[in-house]
């Protein structure tokens, strides 16, 4: 395989949410973008019942050597990139050390016990700093917010993997993607997906 | 410890009063959020509340009850163990001639004072109790003449107060209220603002008791009565005054049936026979039959604004006046007396009178005094 | 969706372990495919329906797992290649028929293929399936990873065609569910014809009658099968090993176990110290490779999930060749060295591992762990999983909660197997309480509403959804109706199997490949079996809850109560909004008497949250879909909805 080596092999990026917020979609994208590059990839994935509102998480494993469990062991997360910022720190509780990165959208979504006021959701600014605290660099965008203005909520998980491109951990670029999503995707999608991920890489940045 | 310490929530009032089986199904817990609901006559809770204080349980005739409390507010003097409760004048009375023969059952005092009260703007709207077939249901209305599709006697539980709820709700500010004992008691516990709520209006215009001894419960009543007879024919049901000791009930076709009273004791809830109340003490007025005078209401008038308007009704036309016969008086007053010693040696045997502060919650308090009177009634005439 | 008919041989692709297994079938030439919707093999038979028509295939939704067994067997018979697909429950459920067809042989290619729930993610139990195999005498075959799960999928086939009987895949959710690396094959161009014949003599395998009986020859002759396969196992390609000559510890696995234990060993950096025997023929097992392995050291450590099939497996062989190789001590779950309930992952292996090699590891740093317990630590609150927003369910629990609670007689609701499983926590308002297996909600409800002559005057409900009717629910009603048992039954018609990711049933007008099919009607089934039916809206609360209120008090013979109302995902309801709701901040009562914030405590779509700040209910437009139903519910009416135009 004519691959770049990887800052760590395995490389091992967790992506998570709530169920419906597209987290299955934003992992096969990035997959297929690192799979196309000629690496071992494995994802591993709940799905179905975790759907209903429940977390869920992604595992994403690259390396140059074989394929990976589709769990990461713990701790031995190198990237923790969040669609709902609450995820980020239960994830980080599992699977982060001291030199983990995290990338995390700020849109809660909030679980059925805060809802009903039973648990307590903290303020996005004790979430931002307990995540600083506990990774080596961190960045937080506004994705569901940039999305909606797109037309579209679900759009955030493509401005996250614009994002994530830019943060620059990955061998992964905008072309990778338009040529993934040109196979997965209906025609008259391409574009709005597109603008999603360049909406990503410009708003890592600020 | 503050006098409100003593109102809890949803949580005690189910532990101390449903629970216990001393529900009456009154009414003045339903609607007045979504978590309290009547249906076939039973108080059903639909979801916990988790409120430490609420107006359910501040309003429930069924606890913390402090009668001297409530007889200095509307009567201006403790609570003094009368059979009749404080009153000011006691006489006989029928519907006056401008309500016609044909609307209503026994005397016609009560719908002849609904009516005159709201056609002359004393009240703006009447909590009534109406029935579905054999079901009761508590119902508002705002047009005079609407109070004779009303007028029979109902011998089950009905959540009236439900509809009193709902009045207020919709901004109704003079209320005409017909109660049983325990709901007028529920009325003035209501109306002696216990949550010390700022602003807070009389929202009740006239409060118009009815005698009671018991009431039967609707599921079980509904039961017994369907096992002997086809529910859908019944037309009216009616229980004579002693010394008859019956159940009448009347199907269309000229048919009736009658069930010693005997039979329909046990169906009445275990609440009713902890009231120490047959005349509606805490009302304005009160209305029961008269004994031997199936045509006739024995009539208590109790506080100012019921005088008046009874003067007022008098005077127009509506109601027809004069002096109680002797024997009814002291009759009543037997009657009264039992039901009242009856009720708090329940209650005492129970535990749940005049319990200590801080324990579990009191159904009734009272001064000591009046509760040593009551326990020697025997309702013979000093 | 991919398609996986589209990728050119020799290509690379990303497929989810379910994509590999569709794709190994495709590469063998499976002319039908069937199965009944259940996480985690549902993708299976959608990757097999979505290229249906350009690769010639009949694929099938049926009505359950049994029915789908029989209906691939036929095409087998028929000469036909053949594959079933079902989650680990999906095989007691066809056990029946699997156990005369393991008797009878198959012809064509025939491959029932299980996927296992280990740690129940979307279960309501994480039961086995392999041993089914050994119990019925079918061989079984195991991907260890995402390339085999199409290799040994291609080659499960072969194997059937070869020694003439069905063969068992058992995947689990790690393999279903995870992606990886897959090289494809060629898909062949061969056409099949269907025929089936019957005329040879009885014991004629590919001509004679297709039967199970006469029993004693045909299981002698199935015996004979198995140990054909045994000799074909010992040479497989899918048993591989991977460590030292003479291993310190040698470790036996199979499926996940497999990628898991791979990682253990790296992370703890022991290649040179353990052997990791992976096996992809778990039964029968092939004595002499297993001989050949057992020898190479005394210490022996099983890594599989759940149940310990192949530790007991191996351990009965190493007892009975114990002369030969010689007395050995085993790790395993016996021992319990590995948990036996709940799902495996890398980590429990590594501390296994380390307990048995007395080596150390430490996973998390300490001084980084005390992070999280420090105060500047933000709390994470647990994220329970609940109904959508928009979902009929709420709805309908709503108003069967309501309805028992006025009641006030006890009355319970007997639940059953889909999204309105959750039914039994708060999001469904605690409302039912029995769940087992599809269908046991409305026999539990049968035998519970025969009990009025023994005391029990509780009223008896039973739900269901419209997929679990035509699945297992049918029998319970007919048993009900004729036995009039005193129950009412709801049936939560939301018009799909939603839970597994909205796959149409017999109840629908379209079936797995897209045709148009007639619907079987569920109200005509039930007024046909004799009970009493009604239609309602579960979006309607007063009218449902009167019709429920007024159905608990018949307690005559069986009520059928059809709450009609599309699951918030299905085709026709996404992204369409029928109102636009909001809330009147003056008019919400909140915390206060009076209301105690029903919607947001109680009621809990995740379209509503409570402003701390304001103290007032607030819609989330991100999440509301306009469903209207929190608007009735409301006591001070603060909650508007304004149909979208």
């Amino acid at each position: 395989m004519a691959t770049k080596p990887l800052s760590k092999d395995p490389y091992n990026i967790v992506i998570t949410g709530v169920g419906g917020q597209g987290n299955v979609m934003a992992s096969r994208v990035l997959a297929n973008i690192l799979v196309r590059n000629g690496y071992y990839v494995t994802i591993g994935e709940t799905f179905g019942a975790s759907q209903r509102g429940g977390s869920v998480m992604s595992h994403i494993r690259v390396s140059r050597q074989c394929a990976w469990s589709p769990q990461i062991p713990r701790g031995r997360a190198d990237i923790a990139v969040s669609l709902e910022p609450i995820e980020a720190i239960r994830v980080l509780k599992k699977y982060g050390n001291p030199k983990i990165n995290a990338l995390s959208n700020t849109r809660p979504i909030y679980p059925v016990g805060v809802i009903a006021g039973q648990l307590t959701y903290p303020s996005l600014q004790e979430i931002k700093e307990s995540v600083k605290e506990l990774c080596l660099s961190s960045w937080f965008i506004d994705a569901t917010d940039e999305a909606m203005k797109l037309g579209n909520p679900i759009l955030g998980n493509i401005i996250m993997i614009g994002a994530l491109s830019r943060i620059g951990e990955l061998p992964m670029g905008r072309n990778d993607f338009k040529e993934v999503i040109s196979k997965s995707m209906q025609e008259d999608k391409l574009d709005i997906n597109l603008e999603a991920f360049d909406i990503g890489t410009s708003i890592v940045g600020q | 410890m503050d006098e409100r310490d003593k109102i809890k929530g949803q949580n005690e009032l189910q532990v101390t009063v449903l629970n216990t089986n001393l529900c009456t199904g009154c009414g003045a817990c339903i609607d007045l959020c979504p978590y309290f609901k009547s249906y076939k006559g039973r108080t059903a809770i639909l979801f916990p509340c988790t409120l430490k204080q609420g107006r359910c349980f501040a309003y429930c005739p069924k606890v913390e009850v402090d009668l001297d409390e409530l007889s200095q507010k509307f009567f201006g003097r403790l609570y003094d163990g009368n059979p009749l409760g404080s009153y000011q004048t006691i006489m006989i009375s029928r519907a006056g001639k401008k309500i016609a023969r044909s609307d209503f059952q026994a005397g016609g005092t009560v719908s002849a004072i609904v009516y005159f009260a709201i056609k002359r703007g004393y009240i703006d709207g009447a909590v009534l109790t109406d029935r579905d077939g054999l079901l009761p249901v508590p119902r508002f209305i705002t047009k005079p003449e609407d109070v004779f599709t009303c007028a029979s006697s109902k011998y089950t539980a009905a959540p009236t107060l439900s509809a009193l709820n709902q009045g207020i709700k919709d901004g109704f500010k003079r209320i005409g209220i017909i109660a049983t004992p325990c709901q007028a008691l529920a009325t003035a516990l209501m109306r002696s603002n216990p949550l010390e709520e700022v602003n807070f209006v009389d929202p009740t215009g006239l409060v118009i008791g009815l005698f009671c001894t018991w009431a039967l419960d609707f599921r079980s009543f509904e039961e017994f009565i369907s096992t002997r007879v086809d529910i859908k024919k019944i037309t009216k049901i009616d229980i004579p005054p002693p010394p008859t000791d019956t159940m009448e009930i009347y199907m269309g076709n000229g048919e009736k049936m009658k069930i010693p009273l005997d039979e329909i004791r046990q169906l009445i809830p275990e609440g009713c026979s902890y009231c120490i109340d047959m005349t509606a003490e805490f009302s304005d007025i009160s209305v029961g039959v008269l004994e031997g005078h199936p045509d006739m209401n024995t009539l208590l008038i109790r506080t100012e604004r019921g005088r008046k308007i009874v003067d007022e009704a008098r005077k127009d036309g509506y109601l027809i006046v004069s002096d109680i016969p002797k024997e009814n008086l002291e009759h009543l007053k037997w009657a009264a007396a039992n039901k009242k010693r009856r009720g708090l040696a329940k209650a005492k045997q129970e535990k749940i009178v005049n319990t200590l502060k801080g324990d579990k919650a009191s159904y009734l308090r009272l001064n000591t005094e009046t509760l040593e009177k009551i326990t020697q009634m025997t309702g013979r005439s000093s | 969706m991919t398609n996986l008919a589209n990728i050119h041989e020799d290509a690379e692709s990303l497929l989810m372990g379910n994509e590999a297994i569709a794709r190994g079938a495709l590469e063998a030439g499976v002319n039908v495919a069937t199965s009944y919707p259940g996480t985690p093999a549902s993708e299976i038979i959608e990757n097999l329906a979505h290229v249906a028509r350009e690769r010639n295939l009949y694929v099938e939704w049926s009505a359950n797992e049994k029915v789908a067994l029989e209906v691939a067997a036929a095409a087998s018979f028929s000469q036909l290649r053949s594959l079933c697909a079902m989650k680990q429950v999906g095989v007691n459920v066809a056990a029946d028929f699997l156990l005369h067809l393991g008797l009878s042989g198959t012809r064509g290619g025939m491959v029932l293929v299980t996927c296992d729930d280990p740690g129940a993610l979307s279960s309501s139990n994480e039961g086995p399936s392999r041993h089914f195999a050994r119990m019925f005498e079918i061989p079984l075959l195991e991907p260890g990873d995402f390339q085999e799960a199409k290799d040994i999928t291609k080659w499960a086939f072969e194997l059937s065609e070869e020694i003439k009987t069905v063969v068992m895949v058992r995947s689990v959710t790690r393999v279903s569910h995870a992606s990886g690396n897959v090289r494809l094959g060629k898909l062949p161009e061969d056409e099949r014809h269907a025929e089936f014949k019957y005329d040879g003599l009885g014991l004629n395998a590919d001509e004679g009658p297709a039967e199970s009986v006469p029993v004693g020859e045909k299981h002698r002759l199935q015996q004979d099968k198995l140990i054909l396969a045994t000799k074909l196992f010992e040479e497989s390609p899918f048993n591989t090993y991977q460590g030292p000559e003479k291993p310190e510890l040698l470790i036996i696995t199979a499926s996940a176990g497999n990628l898991y234990t791979r990682e253990a060993i790296s992370v703890l950096r022991v290649e040179d110290r353990v052997g990791l025997l992976k096996l992809g023929t778990t039964w029968p097992l092939p004595p002499l490779l297993l001989k050949r392995y057992l020898s190479t050291t005394d210490k022996i450590m099983f890594v599989e999930e759940v149940l310990p099939f192949l530790e007991e497996n191996v351990k009965i062989l190493a007892a009975e060749n114990a002369r030969e190789i010689g007395v050995k001590t085993f790790y395993g779950k016996n021992e319990r060295t590995m948990p036996k309930t709940g799902e495996l992952n890398p980590d429990i292996v590594i501390s296994a591992l380390c307990k048995i090699l007395k080596t150390d590891y430490i996973a998390m740093d300490p001084e980084y762990e005390k992070k999280f317990q420090m105060p500047f630590s933000a709390e994470v609150p647990d994220r329970a999983r609940t109904f959508c927003p928009g979902c009929p369910h709420r709805a309908s629990f709503w108003s069967i909660h309501n309805a028992l609670q006025m009641d006030n007689r006890k009355g319970f609701v007997c639940g059953d197997i889909g999204c309105y499983s959750m039914g039994r926590f708060s999001s469904g308002f605690n409302t039912t309480k029995t769940l087992h297996a599809m269908g046991s909600g409305a026999g539990l409800a049968s035998g519970f509403g025969k009990l009025a002559q023994f005391g029990m005057d509780q009223p008896v409900l039973a739900v269901c959804g419209d997929s679990t009717f035509f699945h297992a629910v049918m029998p319970a009603l007919v048993n009900a109706v004729h036995h009039k048992s005193n129950i009412t039954l709801v049936v939560l018609d939301n018009s799909g199997t939603a839970m597994t990711g909205f796959q149409p049933h017999p109840g629908l007008s379209v079936n797995a490949m897209g045709d148009e099919v007639p619907e079987v009607d569920i109200s005509k089934v039930c007024d046909a079996i004799g009970a009493k039916v009604e239609i309602r809206d579960p979006f309607d609360l007063g009218e449902t809850q009167k019709t429920l209120n007024r159905m608990l008090e018949d307690k005559q013979g069986v009520k059928v109560l059809i709450l009609q109302q599309a699951c918030a995902l299905s085709p026709e309801k996404k992204h369409t909004k029928k109102y636009e709701m909001s809330v009147d901040e003056e008019l919400c009562i909140g915390e206060d008497c009076g209301c105690n914030r029903l919607c947001t405590r109680i009621f809990q779509c995740p379209g509503l949250v409570w402003d701390n700040d304001k103290k007032k209910a607030r819609i989330d437009e991100a999440l509301c879909v306009g469903c209207g139903v929190c608007s009735l519910i409301c006591p001070a009416g603060a909650i508007k909805r304004k149909e979208v135009a």
